[in-house]
Protein backbone atom coordinates (compact mmCIF):
# COMPACT_ATOMS: atom_id res chain seq x y z
CA UNK A 1 0.00 0.00 0.00
CA UNK A 2 1.23 3.47 -0.76
CA UNK A 3 2.36 5.47 2.21
CA UNK A 4 0.63 8.76 2.77
CA UNK A 5 1.46 11.45 5.26
CA UNK A 6 -1.73 11.33 7.32
CA UNK A 7 -3.89 8.85 5.43
CA UNK A 8 -6.50 8.44 8.14
CA UNK A 9 -9.49 7.30 6.18
CA UNK A 10 -9.40 4.63 3.49
CA UNK A 11 -11.68 5.18 0.52
CA UNK A 12 -12.07 1.86 -1.26
CA UNK A 13 -13.95 1.63 -4.54
CA UNK A 14 -15.22 -1.54 -6.13
CA UNK A 15 -13.27 -2.68 -9.15
CA UNK A 16 -16.19 -2.98 -11.54
CA UNK A 17 -14.81 -2.91 -15.04
CA UNK A 18 -17.88 -3.71 -17.11
CA UNK A 19 -20.15 -0.77 -16.40
CA UNK A 20 -20.01 2.97 -16.00
CA UNK A 21 -20.90 2.70 -12.31
CA UNK A 22 -17.58 1.03 -11.52
CA UNK A 23 -15.68 3.79 -13.29
CA UNK A 24 -17.65 6.39 -11.35
CA UNK A 25 -16.75 4.69 -8.07
CA UNK A 26 -13.11 4.74 -9.01
CA UNK A 27 -13.10 8.35 -10.23
CA UNK A 28 -14.98 9.56 -7.14
CA UNK A 29 -12.28 7.90 -5.05
CA UNK A 30 -9.48 9.67 -6.92
CA UNK A 31 -11.28 13.01 -6.60
CA UNK A 32 -11.33 12.56 -2.83
CA UNK A 33 -7.88 11.11 -2.21
CA UNK A 34 -6.01 13.14 -4.84
CA UNK A 35 -7.83 16.48 -4.76
CA UNK A 36 -10.35 17.06 -1.99
CA UNK A 37 -8.80 15.38 1.06
CA UNK A 38 -5.35 14.17 0.03
CA UNK A 39 -3.87 14.29 3.51
CA UNK A 40 -6.81 12.79 5.32
CA UNK A 41 -7.58 9.94 2.97
CA UNK A 42 -6.00 7.25 0.87
CA UNK A 43 -7.08 4.27 -1.16
CA UNK A 44 -5.94 0.69 -1.58
CA UNK A 45 -6.34 -2.07 -4.12
CA UNK A 46 -9.43 -4.08 -3.37
CA UNK A 47 -8.02 -7.19 -5.05
CA UNK A 48 -4.96 -7.04 -2.83
CA UNK A 49 -7.22 -6.99 0.20
CA UNK A 50 -9.29 -9.89 -1.08
CA UNK A 51 -6.09 -11.79 -1.77
CA UNK A 52 -5.34 -11.49 1.94
CA UNK A 53 -2.30 -9.20 1.76
CA UNK A 54 -1.27 -8.67 5.39
CA UNK A 55 -0.61 -4.96 5.07
CA UNK A 56 -3.92 -4.33 3.34
CA UNK A 57 -5.86 -6.35 5.92
CA UNK A 58 -4.13 -4.50 8.74
CA UNK A 59 -4.94 -1.17 7.11
CA UNK A 60 -8.69 -1.81 6.89
CA UNK A 61 -8.76 -3.10 10.44
CA UNK A 62 -7.03 -0.09 11.91
CA UNK A 63 -8.42 2.77 9.86
CA UNK A 64 -12.00 3.84 9.15
CA UNK A 65 -13.09 2.76 5.68
CA UNK A 66 -15.53 4.28 3.24
CA UNK A 67 -16.57 1.82 0.55
CA UNK A 68 -17.95 2.87 -2.84
CA UNK A 69 -19.75 0.26 -4.91
CA UNK A 70 -20.97 0.51 -8.45
CA UNK A 71 -23.35 -2.43 -8.54
CA UNK A 72 -25.60 -4.33 -6.14
CA UNK A 73 -23.04 -7.04 -5.59
CA UNK A 74 -21.33 -4.60 -3.22
CA UNK A 75 -17.89 -6.17 -3.66
CA UNK A 76 -16.09 -3.43 -1.83
CA UNK A 77 -18.44 -3.32 1.15
CA UNK A 78 -18.59 -7.09 1.50
CA UNK A 79 -14.87 -7.67 1.10
CA UNK A 80 -13.87 -4.98 3.57
CA UNK A 81 -16.37 -6.45 5.98
CA UNK A 82 -15.01 -9.96 5.40
CA UNK A 83 -11.48 -8.73 6.08
CA UNK A 84 -12.63 -7.45 9.45
CA UNK A 85 -12.50 -3.79 8.43
CA UNK A 86 -14.37 -0.95 10.06
CA UNK A 87 -16.83 0.50 7.56
CA UNK A 88 -17.72 4.04 8.49
CA UNK A 89 -19.81 4.59 5.39
CA UNK A 90 -21.01 2.55 2.45
CA UNK A 91 -21.76 4.53 -0.70
CA UNK A 92 -23.59 3.11 -3.68
CA UNK A 93 -23.18 4.84 -7.01
CA UNK A 94 -26.59 3.65 -8.14
CA UNK A 95 -28.21 5.64 -5.33
CA UNK A 96 -26.81 8.85 -6.78
CA UNK A 97 -28.94 8.26 -9.87
CA UNK A 98 -32.19 8.54 -7.93
CA UNK A 99 -34.18 11.47 -9.23
CA UNK A 100 -31.96 11.74 -12.30
CA UNK A 101 -34.05 10.04 -14.87
CA UNK A 102 -32.46 10.24 -18.28
CA UNK A 103 -28.96 11.04 -16.99
CA UNK A 104 -26.28 10.02 -19.48
CA UNK A 105 -23.23 9.14 -17.40
CA UNK A 106 -21.05 7.82 -20.22
CA UNK A 107 -19.53 4.38 -20.58
CA UNK A 108 -17.37 1.99 -18.60
CA UNK A 109 -14.41 3.51 -20.44
CA UNK A 110 -15.13 7.21 -20.32
CA UNK A 111 -17.48 9.44 -18.36
CA UNK A 112 -19.68 11.99 -20.07
CA UNK A 113 -20.81 15.31 -18.56
CA UNK A 114 -23.56 13.82 -16.37
CA UNK A 115 -21.17 11.10 -15.24
CA UNK A 116 -18.56 13.61 -14.08
CA UNK A 117 -21.20 15.76 -12.38
CA UNK A 118 -22.63 12.86 -10.42
CA UNK A 119 -19.15 11.54 -9.66
CA UNK A 120 -18.10 14.91 -8.26
CA UNK A 121 -21.23 15.03 -6.11
CA UNK A 122 -20.43 11.58 -4.73
CA UNK A 123 -16.88 12.73 -4.08
CA UNK A 124 -18.06 15.83 -2.21
CA UNK A 125 -20.31 13.67 -0.07
CA UNK A 126 -17.43 11.33 0.73
CA UNK A 127 -15.02 14.18 1.40
CA UNK A 128 -17.48 15.63 3.91
CA UNK A 129 -17.64 12.26 5.64
CA UNK A 130 -13.84 12.06 5.66
CA UNK A 131 -13.69 15.45 7.40
CA UNK A 132 -16.31 14.31 9.88
CA UNK A 133 -14.34 11.16 10.65
CA UNK A 134 -11.25 13.23 11.19
CA UNK A 135 -13.09 15.33 13.74
CA UNK A 136 -13.81 18.21 11.42
CA UNK A 137 -10.21 19.33 11.54
CA UNK A 138 -9.23 22.03 9.09
CA UNK A 139 -6.42 21.13 6.79
CA UNK B 1 -24.76 -9.40 -27.47
CA UNK B 2 -21.69 -10.86 -29.08
CA UNK B 3 -21.98 -12.07 -32.64
CA UNK B 4 -19.41 -14.82 -32.11
CA UNK B 5 -19.02 -17.17 -29.17
CA UNK B 6 -16.95 -15.66 -26.40
CA UNK B 7 -13.80 -17.74 -26.09
CA UNK B 8 -11.43 -15.79 -23.92
CA UNK B 9 -11.76 -13.94 -20.65
CA UNK B 10 -9.42 -11.15 -19.61
CA UNK B 11 -8.94 -10.74 -15.89
CA UNK B 12 -7.54 -7.35 -15.09
CA UNK B 13 -5.82 -6.20 -11.98
CA UNK B 14 -8.06 -3.78 -10.11
CA UNK B 15 -5.08 -1.66 -9.13
CA UNK B 16 -7.02 1.26 -7.70
CA UNK B 17 -3.98 2.37 -5.80
CA UNK B 18 -1.46 2.63 -8.62
CA UNK B 19 -1.31 4.37 -12.02
CA UNK B 20 -0.56 1.02 -13.68
CA UNK B 21 -3.96 -0.19 -12.47
CA UNK B 22 -5.60 2.53 -14.51
CA UNK B 23 -3.47 1.60 -17.52
CA UNK B 24 -4.44 -2.07 -17.25
CA UNK B 25 -8.11 -1.25 -16.90
CA UNK B 26 -8.12 1.10 -19.90
CA UNK B 27 -6.14 -1.38 -22.00
CA UNK B 28 -8.74 -4.07 -21.30
CA UNK B 29 -11.53 -1.69 -22.23
CA UNK B 30 -9.71 -0.87 -25.46
CA UNK B 31 -9.50 -4.55 -26.35
CA UNK B 32 -13.16 -5.11 -25.48
CA UNK B 33 -14.46 -2.13 -27.41
CA UNK B 34 -12.07 -1.52 -30.26
CA UNK B 35 -9.44 -4.16 -30.91
CA UNK B 36 -11.40 -7.38 -30.44
CA UNK B 37 -15.05 -6.44 -29.94
CA UNK B 38 -17.32 -9.37 -29.22
CA UNK B 39 -14.48 -11.83 -28.78
CA UNK B 40 -13.72 -11.45 -25.11
CA UNK B 41 -15.17 -10.51 -21.75
CA UNK B 42 -13.63 -8.96 -18.70
CA UNK B 43 -14.06 -10.43 -15.28
CA UNK B 44 -14.33 -8.40 -12.11
CA UNK B 45 -11.32 -9.52 -10.07
CA UNK B 46 -12.47 -8.93 -6.48
CA UNK B 47 -15.74 -10.65 -7.27
CA UNK B 48 -13.77 -13.53 -8.74
CA UNK B 49 -11.40 -13.71 -5.77
CA UNK B 50 -14.25 -13.46 -3.30
CA UNK B 51 -15.68 -16.69 -4.61
CA UNK B 52 -18.27 -15.87 -7.23
CA UNK B 53 -18.85 -19.24 -8.84
CA UNK B 54 -20.16 -17.80 -12.08
CA UNK B 55 -16.94 -15.91 -12.68
CA UNK B 56 -14.74 -18.82 -11.62
CA UNK B 57 -16.70 -21.28 -13.73
CA UNK B 58 -16.17 -19.08 -16.76
CA UNK B 59 -12.43 -18.98 -16.10
CA UNK B 60 -12.33 -22.77 -15.68
CA UNK B 61 -14.09 -23.44 -18.95
CA UNK B 62 -12.62 -20.78 -21.19
CA UNK B 63 -9.17 -19.51 -22.00
CA UNK B 64 -7.99 -16.70 -19.77
CA UNK B 65 -5.45 -13.91 -19.96
CA UNK B 66 -4.44 -11.90 -16.93
CA UNK B 67 -3.07 -8.38 -16.83
CA UNK B 68 -1.59 -7.07 -13.61
CA UNK B 69 -0.44 -3.57 -12.78
CA UNK B 70 2.41 -4.62 -10.50
CA UNK B 71 4.49 -7.63 -9.59
CA UNK B 72 2.10 -8.65 -6.83
CA UNK B 73 0.20 -10.24 -9.71
CA UNK B 74 -3.17 -10.45 -7.94
CA UNK B 75 -5.03 -11.34 -11.14
CA UNK B 76 -2.68 -14.13 -12.18
CA UNK B 77 -2.42 -15.49 -8.64
CA UNK B 78 -6.18 -15.56 -8.15
CA UNK B 79 -6.97 -17.08 -11.51
CA UNK B 80 -4.42 -19.86 -11.20
CA UNK B 81 -5.46 -20.61 -7.65
CA UNK B 82 -9.18 -20.85 -8.31
CA UNK B 83 -9.58 -21.73 -11.95
CA UNK B 84 -6.34 -23.22 -13.24
CA UNK B 85 -3.51 -22.16 -15.53
CA UNK B 86 -3.85 -19.02 -17.60
CA UNK B 87 -3.04 -18.80 -21.29
CA UNK B 88 -0.98 -15.67 -20.86
CA UNK B 89 -0.05 -13.40 -17.97
CA UNK B 90 1.16 -9.82 -18.34
CA UNK B 91 2.43 -7.19 -15.96
CA UNK B 92 2.10 -3.55 -17.00
CA UNK B 93 5.41 -2.50 -15.45
CA UNK B 94 7.21 -5.19 -17.47
CA UNK B 95 5.49 -4.28 -20.74
CA UNK B 96 6.37 -0.63 -20.20
CA UNK B 97 9.92 -1.06 -18.97
CA UNK B 98 11.40 0.52 -22.10
CA UNK B 99 8.56 2.97 -22.70
CA UNK B 100 8.50 6.65 -21.67
CA UNK B 101 7.59 7.02 -17.98
CA UNK B 102 3.96 7.34 -16.95
CA UNK B 103 2.74 10.64 -15.57
CA UNK B 104 1.64 9.01 -12.35
CA UNK B 105 -1.99 9.99 -12.89
CA UNK B 106 -4.65 7.54 -11.77
CA UNK B 107 -7.73 9.47 -12.78
CA UNK B 108 -8.93 9.62 -16.37
CA UNK B 109 -9.08 13.40 -15.90
CA UNK B 110 -5.31 13.69 -15.75
CA UNK B 111 -3.94 11.16 -18.22
CA UNK B 112 -1.20 12.41 -20.53
CA UNK B 113 -0.17 11.45 -24.05
CA UNK B 114 2.45 9.13 -22.57
CA UNK B 115 -0.20 7.41 -20.45
CA UNK B 116 -2.47 6.92 -23.45
CA UNK B 117 0.41 5.58 -25.52
CA UNK B 118 1.06 3.10 -22.71
CA UNK B 119 -2.57 2.00 -22.88
CA UNK B 120 -2.13 1.36 -26.61
CA UNK B 121 0.99 -0.67 -26.05
CA UNK B 122 -0.57 -2.85 -23.36
CA UNK B 123 -3.79 -3.27 -25.32
CA UNK B 124 -1.88 -4.42 -28.40
CA UNK B 125 -0.14 -7.13 -26.40
CA UNK B 126 -3.43 -8.26 -24.91
CA UNK B 127 -5.06 -8.44 -28.32
CA UNK B 128 -2.24 -10.53 -29.71
CA UNK B 129 -2.38 -12.90 -26.75
CA UNK B 130 -6.12 -13.09 -27.14
CA UNK B 131 -5.79 -14.17 -30.77
CA UNK B 132 -3.32 -16.84 -29.79
CA UNK B 133 -5.53 -18.10 -26.97
CA UNK B 134 -8.55 -18.19 -29.26
CA UNK B 135 -6.61 -19.90 -32.04
CA UNK B 136 -7.23 -17.04 -34.43
CA UNK B 137 -3.78 -15.50 -34.43
CA UNK B 138 -2.98 -14.05 -37.82
CA UNK B 139 -0.43 -11.39 -37.03
CA UNK B 140 -1.90 -8.04 -36.11
CA UNK B 141 -5.23 -8.11 -37.89
CA UNK B 142 -7.97 -6.35 -35.96
CA UNK B 143 -11.33 -8.05 -35.64
CA UNK B 144 -14.23 -6.97 -37.80
CA UNK B 145 -15.73 -3.76 -36.52
CA UNK B 146 -19.34 -3.51 -35.55
CA UNK B 147 -19.65 -6.38 -33.13
CA UNK B 148 -20.65 -5.25 -29.70
CA UNK B 149 -18.55 -5.59 -26.60
CA UNK B 150 -19.98 -7.69 -23.84
CA UNK B 151 -20.10 -6.76 -20.22
CA UNK B 152 -18.29 -9.53 -18.43
CA UNK B 153 -19.94 -8.77 -15.09
CA UNK B 154 -23.05 -10.51 -16.29
CA UNK B 155 -21.40 -13.55 -17.83
CA UNK B 156 -22.00 -16.69 -15.82
CA UNK B 157 -24.17 -14.95 -13.27
CA UNK B 158 -27.37 -16.72 -12.30
CA UNK B 159 -30.25 -15.07 -14.08
CA UNK B 160 -33.95 -14.88 -13.43
CA UNK B 161 -36.92 -14.56 -15.77
CA UNK B 162 -39.79 -12.11 -15.50
CA UNK B 163 -42.84 -11.58 -17.69
CA UNK B 164 -43.00 -8.11 -19.21
CA UNK B 165 -45.95 -7.27 -21.45
CA UNK B 166 -46.37 -10.94 -22.28
CA UNK B 167 -42.69 -11.49 -23.06
CA UNK B 168 -40.26 -13.55 -21.03
CA UNK B 169 -37.24 -11.43 -20.17
CA UNK B 170 -34.05 -12.84 -18.67
CA UNK B 171 -32.38 -10.56 -16.13
CA UNK B 172 -28.75 -11.35 -15.32
CA UNK B 173 -28.07 -11.42 -11.60
CA UNK B 174 -31.73 -11.24 -10.58
CA UNK B 175 -31.44 -13.78 -7.74
CA UNK B 176 -28.50 -11.81 -6.31
CA UNK B 177 -30.45 -8.57 -6.58
CA UNK B 178 -33.39 -10.10 -4.74
CA UNK B 179 -31.07 -11.56 -2.13
CA UNK B 180 -29.50 -8.17 -1.51
CA UNK B 181 -32.89 -6.44 -1.27
CA UNK B 182 -34.08 -9.13 1.12
CA UNK B 183 -30.99 -8.68 3.29
CA UNK B 184 -31.70 -4.95 3.30
CA UNK B 185 -35.18 -5.72 4.65
CA UNK B 186 -37.07 -4.50 1.60
CA UNK B 187 -40.70 -5.66 1.77
CA UNK B 188 -42.52 -6.64 -1.42
CA UNK B 189 -45.45 -4.37 -0.61
CA UNK B 190 -43.42 -1.30 0.33
CA UNK B 191 -44.24 1.73 -1.84
CA UNK B 192 -40.50 2.11 -2.49
CA UNK B 193 -40.06 -1.40 -3.84
CA UNK B 194 -40.99 -0.90 -7.53
CA UNK B 195 -38.61 2.03 -7.97
CA UNK B 196 -35.85 0.38 -5.96
CA UNK B 197 -35.98 -2.88 -7.91
CA UNK B 198 -36.16 -1.06 -11.20
CA UNK B 199 -33.17 1.13 -10.36
CA UNK B 200 -31.04 -1.84 -9.37
CA UNK B 201 -32.03 -3.96 -12.36
CA UNK B 202 -31.19 -1.07 -14.68
CA UNK B 203 -27.58 -1.38 -13.63
CA UNK B 204 -27.47 -4.67 -15.53
CA UNK B 205 -30.29 -4.43 -17.99
CA UNK B 206 -31.47 -1.76 -20.37
CA UNK B 207 -35.09 -0.80 -19.73
CA UNK B 208 -36.90 1.39 -22.20
CA UNK B 209 -38.70 4.31 -20.53
CA UNK B 210 -41.98 3.22 -22.13
CA UNK B 211 -41.73 -0.13 -20.35
CA UNK B 212 -40.77 1.14 -16.92
CA UNK B 213 -44.09 0.46 -15.28
CA UNK B 214 -44.42 -3.01 -16.77
CA UNK B 215 -40.90 -3.89 -15.64
CA UNK B 216 -41.52 -2.52 -12.16
CA UNK B 217 -44.72 -4.52 -11.77
CA UNK B 218 -43.09 -7.70 -13.06
CA UNK B 219 -40.11 -7.27 -10.77
CA UNK B 220 -42.28 -6.75 -7.70
CA UNK B 221 -44.24 -9.87 -8.55
CA UNK B 222 -41.08 -11.93 -9.02
CA UNK B 223 -39.62 -10.48 -5.81
CA UNK B 224 -42.77 -11.41 -3.91
CA UNK B 225 -42.49 -14.97 -5.23
CA UNK B 226 -38.82 -15.11 -4.31
CA UNK B 227 -39.52 -13.95 -0.74
CA UNK B 228 -42.31 -16.50 -0.37
CA UNK B 229 -40.12 -19.36 -1.61
CA UNK B 230 -37.41 -18.44 0.92
CA UNK B 231 -39.76 -18.69 3.87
Amino acid sequence: MAESANGNVLVIPCSGIGKVHGLMAREATYRVVDDLEPEASDTLCLALLVKGDEEAVKAVRTRPCITIDGCPKLCSYKNVQLAGGTIAESVRVVDAFKGRKGAQPGTATELAGDGWTITDEIAQQIAARVRELCGGKER
Amino acid sequence: MAEEPIKVGIISCAGEEIPEGTISRLAVRRVLEHLRPGQTVSICLPLFLAGNEGEREFARNFSTITIDGCDKRCAQWGTEKYSGPVNAAFVVTEILKDAPPLSGARSGRNLTEADLAAVDLVAAQLAEALDQAAGTYTGSQPAAAGASSVCGCAVGLPSGAIQVNGKTVEIAGLPLIFQQCQEDGLAADSPDTPARLLAVVRVYHAVDDSEEQAYAAALVEAYRTSLASDR
